[in-house]
């Protein structure tokens, strides 16, 4: 199911991977033994570097600590070839050594630093001790790692310059378009809407800690292979292979490069490791000394590094370069039939639901059940802890005692993404959507826990149920499949957000306010849909709502919160003539005149 | 016995001392700061300079601080200010202002190791055992610090805005604190506390351009694990610096080296607000 | 510093009809920037020096010599592409460094690949083996067992107390101590190893006074470890006899009174007695005058090694590198530090000096220990 446009990706990679294949083959052939040895080294730190660009420039996630994959590859090499054996089948072996032992530590790196509600700064000091701990290591190894003075002139092969180049050449393509086909892909959507909002992924069901590990552990092996072939070519390994200050150098040369734009950095990589080979023997504290005043210009004034200036510029004068606006999947209908409520477990229970910051109790002991086909509303002033029950329903970390049921299932301690899982859906108050993701890039993320996402091709289609196109066609947003949600209308953001929680096809709707700011019309083809969804579909709707007329037409019950507990439950003749809402509203009214 | 409690207390107040004002810079600017380990080399070479100038030493500490918080003053303009809305890159920023500080003072100073005098030396004689003066001196140094900065933030406007910003800031803004003089005036406190550490702790060490890089990485640890209160802070220090002297004792200084990260890292890992006494 | 870098990049000596030969190509990777950056200008002057001079009475074998700078940056790769440059793009005939045991290690393989002769002019923790390479400084055999002994003699030292940086010189080091003590019929009562950068000695310390030694004798990196350790020692008031092998001439000076009392064990110590020293001394004063970098017992192997080298060249009648390689063991050098010639197993039996540090921070010669052995260094290259 090639799409046009992920045709046209592979095209663009297979061309540039062949002229670039051909340029490193005819290459050695004009240049001198010095100038090549250097770009061998380069080229293994420039495959290092493109993980780093991964990780940091698409995912966000900022890490120190490549390097020790590095070296971990490298000391494989070493350590193998040194006390072991040599040979084709010692060799293998200590490639496949070094990438489990790479896989293994990115997997603890990973347990470590990406658990749910882990915050980017405790992982980017995660990625920074790894390095610190393997060094510590390494050094301590005494005779069998080499300490300070590392491990040479171990066995190798001594294969020509032109070979080694060849093959060091042929790596960096390689991870190099792997890398472009999977930042290009689906898959690499899914890593940029982690960069750009991971609260609101986590919400759409994606699973926010599994893809960061796994990222990090296939980070890992491209870096330890890379360690592995720079080892084995230069035949020395040493400490500062996998240490801290190479792996904030692959920070450096990524941001110079232009992170988020793969060929930045790797090309960035080269250059300025080459430019180092020439300059830093003749000016070398200068040299460090001017680089770390271009870094702080360019991460202050140049967030996204050199390359898109100089994209830009080869684009102004050669128009075909410009990159073309990407082609936009198109909406099919899919077949939505959600989970028939069970009759012995609705499909939400909450239990005895308590909420506490501190000393401060926001929610004191709710109950509350919600049937298939029903749409329950909560009102209550601001500050009644509306916000908060649905957090704490869609978010197993955050209550402080009391359960939450969902089809039967309690949800336990378990992070959004395991309870979208369950068939919970919710949106925001806010519109904050991917800012830099278009309409139909947003909707193919809602679509992740349903259908998945290809590592390395874009689908053409993007399959969404019928409410959701509802949703789309009434917002007017299938007709803006191809705009950057950063620029939509505030009534289409809003409609955006419903349609995305439609489409993870939940059984159970959790609506923060959804008709916030939006006009009459918009409001009227939302409660629509809302009216359908329960009717048709049989969903669950918990629904917080400040205008009482659009609850009063819509809702099944409704449940009044006022402090953090259950004041009132009833229909909607009995709550709205209730002497004790109208006092609980209009002493609101009083405090927020005051 | 003896001997390990006061490994442990003064190196736990060393930690504290150094750590502090990378933790007033987290808790109000919610950014870690990577030039802290320059700030502390910074404050070790103006305790070299000081010594030069044939000024007594006990004023070192208090010229670095001064000097620190007017230095801190001008990078918060220039290089922290506009990274507000994003925070990694300010650590990356920092870090890059980190590697321009060292490069300048080796360019200025050479790489080799420089003396500072020492205020005090020689041992006090607790009856069995005597005990590294110096070492006890930081160590009520330390404290002061300590008692210095809570009532800062308990008992002047400043300290009540700065809580205010740590809060909430857009509430904060919202009750017409000026929440960037606020955050000017962290920084510039935080990097004169980081250089103040580093010409406290000279003493104990040798001036050279990287003398503060061995302390950033457990100052980070502590802080992230201590959140944002100074008793913690403390705390921490207690507790992990009190596991450095105990693991260096008894197993392996080397192993004693990773002690702080290793653990912080999985205290944090059990239980996301560390040690945090609110 | 910057300036005598500039000179000895651009260093195309005057003088004689030599230059109308090609020149012969030193290449000196050095660590200019980096954990050697201290060192190295005193290391790259006393080269200059051994190349004027050389210069001046005609080259060798009537060609003038040119020495090419490379700035390692102490590291293993800083080292490579210093190599790489100095070998494959210079096209150097020899290689004569002082540097960090990573930078040879890392070196090495590129000399191997290159054939260039490589005279390697650090002490170091030891049993580094190449078929290209030379070494004409001390290794533990020959500085440890000074300062052992006087120990043992002068203070009947019976328990001993090490520390290290734990790094391949640091482990190297006390590893032959701990068995030299053992031999000699002492006793080790603890060992400990601070990482590279640690600089809080404060359990290590308190673990020392607590086993109560006669003698303390420590072996941690250059520079930073060194002086802690020291400052941190005297702090807690520790005064037993302290042999540090790590310590050289010119930071015990810059230490002061902390320094005071320590023995150290050196090759080459500047109030070295003799005809030889006070030449060189002169020269290098007359040289380089105020941009003088006090010689050291790194620096000055380095002006021997050049000699050497312009030795075995003139034995060998050519460059040719086996041939050198081939002649560098017959040949020998009267230098600064007495005669040197690297006849055993590559490294070189060397007069060894021991040193008692003074209140002002000047070393003084207590003792001397002529022709110090090696030991095996490189059986499988016996020659």
């Amino acid at each position: 199911m090639a799409s046009l446009s992920s045709k046209r990706v592979y095209r663009t990679v297979a061309l540039g991977a062949i002229t670039a294949l051909a340029v490193i083959a005819i290459a050695p052939f004009f240049m001198d033994i010095y100038t090549t040895n250097i770009l061998i080294r380069a080229f293994y730190l420039a495959a290092l570097v493109m993980t780093v660009d991964i990780l940091w420039g698409y995912t966000g996630i900022l890490t120190f600590g490549q390097s020790a994959f590095f070296g971990i590859g490298a000391y494989a090499c070493a350590l193998v070839f040194t006390h072991y054996g040599f040979g084709p089948l010692w060799a293998i072996g200590a490639l496949a050594i070094g990438i489990l032992a790479a896989l293994a530590v990115a997997a603890i790196v990973g347990w470590l630093a990406f658990y749910h509600g882990a915050s980017p700064l405790y992982a980017s000091i995660i990625t920074l001790a790894l390095p610190i701990v393997l060094v510590q290591l390494i050094f301590a190894g005494g005779r069998w790692t080499g300490s300070s003075s590392g491990l040479s002139a171990f066995p190798t092969y001594y294969w020509s310059t032109e070979t080694w180049f060849w093959i060091a050449g042929a790596y960096l393509v390689l991870v190099t378009s792997l890398g472009f086909l999977l930042v290009r892909s689906d898959f690499g959507r899914i890593l940029v809407a982690i960069r750009e909002n991971e609260e609101r992924a986590a919400y759409l069901g994606i699973p926010i800690s599994r893809i960061k590990t796994g990222l990090m552990m296939a980070s890992g092996a491209v870096g330890a292979a890379a360690g592995f072939g720079y080892a084995a070519f230069t035949n020395v390994v040493a400490p500062e292979l996998g240490d801290f200050l190479l792996g904030t150098e692959l920070l450096i040369w990524t941001a110079l490069g232009g992170r988020g734009t793969l060929i930045g950095p790797v090309l960035g990589a080269i250059g300025i490791d080459v430019t180092a080979s020439y300059l830093s023997g003749t000016l070398p504290f200068l040299w460090k000394l001017l680089t770390g005043i271009a870094f702080v210009v360019v991460i202050v004034l140049l967030p996204r590094g050199l390359a898109p200036i100089l994209g830009q510029a080869i684009g102004f004068v050669i128009p075909p370069l410009r990159r073309k606006p990407p082609q936009s999947a198109e909406l099919v209908p899919a077949d939505w039939r959600p989970i028939a409520a069970s009759f012995d477990a609705p499909p939400l229970k909450i239990d005895e639901l308590i909420c506490q910051y501190g000393s401060l109790r926001v929610l004191t002991g709710v109950n509350a059940t919600v049937k298939g086909g029903e749409l329950l509303s909560i009102v209550g002033p601001n500050g009644a802890g509306k916000t908060t029950l649905m957090r704490c329903v869609s978010d197993g970390s955050e209550r402080t005692a009391g359960r939450v049921y969902v089809q039967g299932v309690e949800i336990g301690r378990g992070a959004p993404q395991s309870i979208v899982a369950l068939g919970v859906g919710r949106s925001f108050q806010n519109t904050n959507l991917f800012d830099t993701l278009t309409v139909a890039e947003c909707l193919m993320l809602a679509r992740y826990g349903v259908d998945g996402a290809p590592m390395f091709a874009r689908r053409a289609e993007i399959r969404m149920p019928e409410p959701a196109l509802d949703i789309m066609r009434a917002t007017g947003l299938d007709k803006v499949l191809a705009t950057e949600t950063g620029s939509l209308s505030h009534g289409m953001k809003r409609g955006l957000e419903l349609a995305m929680v439609l489409a993870t096809e939940p059984s159970v709707l959790l609506l923060d306010e959804p008709t916030a700011g939006l006009t009459k019309a918009e409001r009227t083809a939302i409660g629509h849909t809302l009216k359908r969804l329960t009717d048709e579909y049989g969903l669950a709707v918990v629904l917080i709502e400040h205008d009482l007329d659009f609850v009063r037409e819509i809702s099944s019950r409704i449940v009044v919160l006022h402090q953090g507990s259950v004041l009132m439950e009833g229909t909607v003749e009995e709550v709205v003539n209730s002497e004790l809402v109208r006092a609980v509203y209009s002493g609101e009214q009083v405090e927020a005149v005051a | 016995m003896s001997i390990l409690v006061l490994d442990i207390v003064t190196t736990a107040a060393i930690l504290f001392a150094v750590a502090s004002g990378l933790m007033i810079i987290l808790g109000v600017m919610k950014l870690i700061n990577f030039a802290h380990g320059a700030f502390l080399t910074v404050g070790g070479y103006t305790a070299f300079l000081t010594t030069e100038a044939g000024i007594t030493p006990w004023l070192s500490a208090p010229l670095a601080a001064i000097f620190g918080f007017l230095a801190g003053i001008v990078i918060e303009r220039l290089v922290v200010r506009p990274l507000y809305s994003r925070p990694l890159d300010a650590i990356l920023a920092t870090w890059g202002l980190g590697i321009v500080i060292g490069q300048v003072i080796t360019l200025t100073f050479g790489r080799e190791v420089q003396f500072a005098a020492s205020p005090m030396s020689g041992t006090f004689d607790f009856g069995a055992i005597d005990y590294s003066a110096y070492r006890i001196v930081v160590t009520l140094i330390a404290i002061a610090i300590g008692i210095a900065l809570t009532a800062l933030f308990y008992g002047t406007r400043f300290g009540l805005q700065a809580r205010a910003v740590i809060m909430n800031e857009t509430l904060a803004r919202g009750l017409g604190i000026d929440s960037g003089r606020v955050r000017t005036l962290t920084f510039g406190l935080g990097a004169g506390l980081a250089c103040a550490a580093g010409a406290l702790i000279t003493p104990l060490l040798s001036v050279d351009p990287n003398m503060g890089l061995p302390w950033l990485v457990n100052s980070f640890m502590l802080v992230l694990v201590s959140g944002v209160s100074i008793p913690s802070l403390a705390l921490a220090s207690l507790i992990l610096g009190g596991a450095q002297v105990a693991v260096s004792t008894y197993i392996s200084p080397i192993i004693g080296g990773l002690t702080i990260v290793v653990l912080a890292a999985f205290i944090l890992r059990i239980n996301p607000r560390g040690l945090g006494l609110g | 510093m910057k300036r005598s870098v500039f000179l000895s990049l651009l260093l195309s000596v005057t003088a004689t009809a030599a230059l109308a030969q090609d020149p012969i190509k030193i290449g000196i990777p050095v660590g200019l920037s980096g954990a050697n950056s201290v060192v190295a200008p005193s290391v790259v002057q006393s080269a200059e020096l051994a190349a004027e001079e050389i210069n001046a009475e005609g080259g060798i074998l009537g060609r003038p010599v040119e020495l090419i700078v490379a700035d390692d940056g102490s590291g293993a790769q800083g080292a490579q592409r210093a190599f790489d440059s100095l070998v494959f793009r210079e096209g150097v005939d020899v290689l004569i460094s002082m540097e960090t045991s990573a930078a040879r290690n890392a070196g090495l393989p590129i000399v191997n690949r290159g054939r260039v002769p490589y005279i390697y002019t650090s002490f170091y923790e030891g049993k580094s083996c190449s078929p290209w390479m030379y070494v004409n400084a001390w290794v533990p055999e020959q500085q440890v067992a000074p300062i052992v002994d006087h120990f043992m003699k002068e203070f009947g030292a019976k328990t001993y107390f090490l520390i290290g940086s734990d790094y391949a010189f640091g482990r190297g080091m006390l590893e032959f101590t701990r068995q030299y003590v053992e031999d000699s019929g002492g006793e080790i009562v603890g060992e400990e190893y601070l990482p590279m950068d640690g600089s809080d000695w404060t359990a290590i310390i308190s673990k020392l006074k607590a086993a109560n030694p006669d003698a303390l004798i420590t072996s941690t990196a250059g520079g930073a470890p060194n002086v802690t350790l020291t400052k941190q020692l005297r702090a807690a008031g520790v005064s037993i006899p302290y042999g540090n092998l790590a310590v050289d001439e010119g930071t015990a000076k810059s230490m002061g009174a902390d320094a005071n009392g320590i023995f150290i064990a050196a090759s080459y110590v500047t109030g070295i007695d003799s005809e030889e020293n006070k030449t060189f001394l002169d020269a290098m004063k007359a040289k380089f005058d105020g941009d003088l970098n006090t010689p050291n017992d790194l620096s000055v192997p380095q002006y021997e090694a050049v000699y050497l080298y312009k030795a075995a060249v003139e034995k060998a009648g050519s460059t040719d590198p086996q041939a050198v390689i081939d002649a560098l063991s017959e040949v020998s050098f009267t230098g600064p530090r007495g005669t040197v010639q690297m006849n055993k197993q590559r490294h070189a039996p060397l007069t060894m000096y021991l040193g008692q540090v003074q209140e002002d921070g000047s070393v003084e010669v207590i003792q001397s220990f002529a022709n110090v052995d090696p030991g095996d260094q490189c059986p499988q290259l016996a020659n």
